[in-house]
């Protein structure tokens, strides 16, 4: 799977024309087909929300595939993100929402006259913009720094983080923390001035998120051509010895998780606005759980398998829980076996299985199996 | 001291004269306590009669009368549910309208005097309509004295429980006309509690004694007492004392309080000391499976907390075929499981056949779960971290399938189910049973361990797998069995959790975290530390619990924040749980491989 850094140009020339097809199909085709008719405001918001999505399996993958550290707190810094961005949101309801006062609902509801300090300057947009960054991306490198200077890895790691998570939706469920309870926000009515009852509001919203998945596609695979990305995967492949050979794995491990905290915000973010609702059952352990079979799925340690991952299963999820509303989590947990244990690679790795089988088929004797050994990622170690 | 601002009534001497017999009698013969005839025809000679100072006198004299029918009839009285029936001839009766009402409104009706049905000349039941009746006046003096008369009611109950209630009741109404029959119920009482709680109400009553000396005295036995239910009374007095400058009122209110005060940091701190304990057993009791699939196989089996609920499942199943049967869909099919009808005793005895059915039960799964899937992951942790937590999706959907999305009902046999009260210390017996049950099963899994040659291969195998293979050890059964060991340990724990929360499809993800943390915060592979770590973990978080309220409001200070924290810290519970968390993290520091290290000379381990 490391094949990409190490690809002929032209393979590579391959790989960016079709990344560039499929971008201009998601940033360009799809809201221009929407504008004309042809494709459904439900369909395109349904595009925009698989969209986030892939920026948190994204942030997942840059961690667990390319890292080796297995984040089961993805969910809380794409959440993080959302809340940050959905105080703005609430703030722009004005006196438009149920009891008709210039502060939130809940607030209200909960006895409240006046705003509380911390949620003042949130009705500037650019103020909550710099939160989307700066709360999840502080908590990251707080949990990481801890984390990582006492050398916590592997399970552990996973264990821990998922132990962040449940500590902060424990939080959130709270009506104390003032921060909309168990409902979270919802309702919204405006962004920068826009309805978001607007079909064109949601187009723009929709092209933003296309255009940051593509950033962040290309953003990481930039990164892992680097040297930087070099030593991130030698740590995933081996952390002892990079540590040995003089690298202080701390500093690499820190870098990368706060980055991919910073993606899943922005993923977080722009779901909140499409999608209408955040709430802490978005960051509860098991939606971080549902981003990594995304990612296993997809295929981990590749760039375009998170995103094939995240959009296919959620694809997947929306036919399932209308038609078979019972058995999605049987249908989930099922695949998530059978592919940790039958297709480690993921989808991606499928059609290079199908070719080593097709060799196999030919006898051609100088290609044997290879090509599927190839693409399993190494394991990370405890 | 009495007498002093209430006149001798006859009727309370009455009253206590005959309140003596009538006491030992209600101890002895139980609900014959009271000669039910009379005192109904006094009522309703009290209802008959036109005079309002003879009615209150036949009222009052049914005082200590014990009897709950009568109790009843003055409260059907005072809602306007008696009537009063002229006959076409005979004396005037008073009935009560009880049964379904017919088309015209007309329902049957009872006598009062006799408790019978009321009939016509020929005998048939006669049905009177409420709207063709007068119901039986009643006037603020007379209800006044129904009430005490109820309320007294229950101070000759045979039921000492009751009897304690209506002390207690009476005691913080602080009514200077109770105090007589209080001090004769003292004279004649033998239980200790309601004789401790009769002690307080008079003491309570002679708060609101004009005298000093008679203050004094009452503060001086709250002192002695030193009862929780007291503490806002001594307060009450204090402040009256204060504001009346009474010196030597003021300064026995002040000891009072203080004893009070003593006394009610003494049973927050055992209080909370024995939650600790209990909350540390439960943590440990669910913890321990995983101490050994985790702890000594590496497996992380994040569907753990599926098999704890395996366990509370299967105790929720054997309830039921010691009931009255269950009937399960089971993917489409019906499973019929027959029940025993049993009842009583032997109906209770199904938690102890449930233990052993919950242990097997999820022993099964779990070596369903190892052989079909665990054993390919053996070399790859954060890969069965994933596969096994896709079990745990399909098994909570089993559970939603089988038993539904909402709890199910397991009820607590008798035997734990209910509490010890020492010192105003509460020791629920289940809480009690928990830690007992902590304690022995460490001790069985500490002698399949170390004295059972099914120990032995498994601390060989967990050691050095390929040495005990090549010794002959069949370390693919040896992990079988020992998977299977930690999951029906999981199972147990689900047994005893289902007596303590709530059984539903995701009982187990309550669990699975905190669980993880306490193996984590131990040391991984090291039973000892999960047993140490359980209890700091449990002990530290009721601390919190019970101490955060405290501290929240001194919290005000810190810049920004100060109200926020003040806000998030009256959510003892989670803000609790939250410091534990981070408390973990920040410990993790300074042990990064918890309290017990197992040695190992792998770098990788």
């Amino acid at each position: 799977m490391t094949g990409a850094s190490q690809a002929s140009p032209r393979r590579s020339r391959i790989e960016l024309t079709v990344v560039a097809i499929i971008a201009v199909i998601l940033i360009v085709v799809l809201p221009v087909l929407n504008a004309q008719g042809a494709i459904s405001n439900f369909t395109l918001g349904l595009w925009g929300k698989y969209l986030c999505y892939a920026l948190l399996a994204i942030s997942v993958d840059l961690l667990w595939g390319y890292t080796g550290l297995l984040s089961l707190g993805q969910a809380l810094f794409f959440t993080l993100g959302g809340y940050m961005h959905g105080m703005y949101l609430m703030r722009m309801i004005g006196e438009l929402g149920q009891y008709k006062k210039p502060i939130p609902d809940f607030l209200v509801f909960l006895g409240w006259e006046r705003l509380p300090a911390f949620w003042e300057p949130f009705s500037s947009f650019s103020f909550a913009v710099v939160m989307v960054f700066l709360v999840p991306g502080l908590l990251a490198y707080v949990f990481g720094y801890l984390a990582f200077r006492s050398r916590i890895k592997g399970v552990y790691f996973s264990i821990l983080t998922q132990a962040l998570t449940y500590a902060a939706s424990i939080m959130f469920f709270r009506n104390n923390l003032l921060m909309g309870g168990n409902n979270g926000f919802t309702d919204f009515k405006f962004i920068l001035g826009h309805s978001l009852a607007e079909p064109a509001t949601m187009r723009g919203l929709y092209i933003a998120t296309a255009i940051a998945v593509v950033l962040a596609f290309l953003f990481c695979r930039w990164l892992s051509r680097t040297k930087f990305g070099l030593v991130q995967q030698a740590i995933r492949d081996g952390e002892n010895r990079v540590l040995f050979s003089g690298y202080a794995t701390m500093h690499f491990k820190l870098f990368v998780f706060v980055v991919a905290a910073l993606i899943a915000a922005v993923g977080g973010a722009l779901y909140t606005p499409q999608v209408g609702i955040i709430n802490p059952g978005e960051m509860q352990a098991d939606k971080s759980l549902e981003a990594v079979v995304w990612v296993a799925v997809g295929g981990r340690g590749t760039l375009l398998g998170p995103i094939l991952g995240a959009v296919s299963i959620n694809a997947l999820k929306s036919w399932a829980t209308r038609a078979y509303p019972d058995l999605w989590l049987v249908i989930l947990g099922g695949l998530f076996v059978l592919v940790v244990l039958f297709l480690p690679g993921g989808l991606v790795s499928i059609p290079a299985r199908l070719k080593a089988l097709w060799g196999k088929v030919r006898r051609s004797p100088e290609k044997p199996a290879a090509a599927a050994s190839d693409t399993q990622p190494a394991s990370a170690k405890t | 001291m009495l007498p002093a601002f209430m006149p001798p009534d006859p009727m309370m001497n009455f009253l206590a004269r005959c309140l003596r017999p009538l006491a030992c009698l209600a101890v002895i013969a139980g609900a014959l306590a009271a000669p039910a005839e009379p005192a109904r025809q006094i009522l309703v000679r009290a209802a008959l009669s036109d005079d309002a100072a003879q009615q209150r006198e036949l009222i009052t004299s049914l005082t200590g009368r014990a009897d709950a029918a009568l109790v009843a009839l003055l409260e059907a009285w005072r809602t306007d549910a008696l009537f009063r029936y002229a006959p076409a001839e005979g004396t005037a009766l008073v009935v009560q309208l009880t049964g379904p009402k017919d088309d015209e409104g007309r329902q049957a009706a009872v006598r009062i005097d006799t408790g019978a049905a009321l009939v016509d000349a020929a005998g048939q039941p006669l049905k009177l309509a409420a709207g063709d009746l007068k119901a039986v006046e009643h006037t603020t003096s007379l209800r006044r004295a129904m009430k005490a008369v109820a309320d007294l009611a229950d101070l000759a109950d045979p039921d000492p429980a009751r009897r304690f209630k209506a002390v207690q009741t009476i005691g913080q109404a602080q009514d200077a006309a109770k105090l007589a029959p209080l001090q004769a119920r003292l004279e004649v009482e033998t239980d200790a509690g309601v004789r401790r709680v009769l002690r307080e109400a008079i003491a309570l009553v002679q708060l609101k004694d004009p005298q000093d000396a008679t203050r004094i005295a009452a503060l001086g036995t709250l002192k002695e007492l030193h009862t929780l239910a007291s503490t806002d009374f001594i307060k009450r007095a204090l402040k009256e004392a204060e504001e009346a400058r009474n010196q030597p009122v003021l300064t026995a209110a002040r000891e009072a309080l203080r004893a009070v005060e003593n006394h009610r940091s003494f049973v927050d701190f055992f209080g909370t000391l024995f939650r600790g304990v209990s909350l540390g057993s439960i943590l440990l009791v669910a913890a321990l499976g995983l101490a050994i699939t985790f702890g000594l196989m590496r497996v992380i089996n994040m569907a753990h907390g599926e098999m704890i609920a395996v366990g509370a499942y299967t105790t929720y199943l054997v309830q039921n075929v010691f009931g009255t049967g269950i009937t399960l869909p089971f993917f489409g099919l019906s499973l019929g499981l027959p029940g025993l009808d049993l009842t009583g005793g032997a109906y209770q005895t199904y938690f102890l056949f449930a233990l052993p059915c919950s242990f097997l039960a999820a022993a099964l799964v779990g070596i369903g779960l190892e052989r079909s899937v665990i054993r390919f992951l053996y070399r790859r942790p954060l890969e069965s971290l994933l596969a096994t937590w896709g079990v745990s999706l399909v098994l909570q959907q089993a559970f939603r399938l089988m038993f539904g999305a909402n709890n199910v009902q397991v009820s607590s046999p008798v035997y734990l189910s209910g509490n010890w009260t020492v010192n105003d210390i509460i020791f629920g017996w289940n809480r009690v049973f928990v830690v007992g049950f902590a304690i022995l099963i460490v001790f069985g899994m500490w002698l399949v361990l170390t004295k059972t040659p099914l120990g032995l291969l498994i601390r060989a195998s967990m050691q050095n797998r390929t040495m005990a293979s090549c010794m002959g050890v069949r370390t693919e059964r040896v992990n079988m069995l020992t998977f299977g060991l930690g999951s029906g340990l999981a199972g147990l724990a689900g047994a005893f959790l289902s007596q303590i929360g709530n059984v539903g499809p995701s009982l187990g993800q309550g669990y699975i975290i905190d669980s993880f943390m306490v193996v984590v915060v131990g040391g991984v592979g090291s039973i000892g530390g999960t047993i140490l770590s359980a209890f700091g973990i449990g002990g530290i978080d009721q601390v919190l619990q019970q101490y955060l309220p405290v501290v929240a409001p001194g919290l005000g200070w810190v810049p920004g924040i100060g109200g926020f924290l003040q806000n998030l810290a009256q959510d003892a519970a989670v803000f609790g749980k939250i410091l534990v968390l981070a408390g973990i993290i920040l410990f993790l520091q300074w042990r990064p491989a918890g309290l017990f290290v197992t040695r190992s000379r792998s770098l990788e381990d």
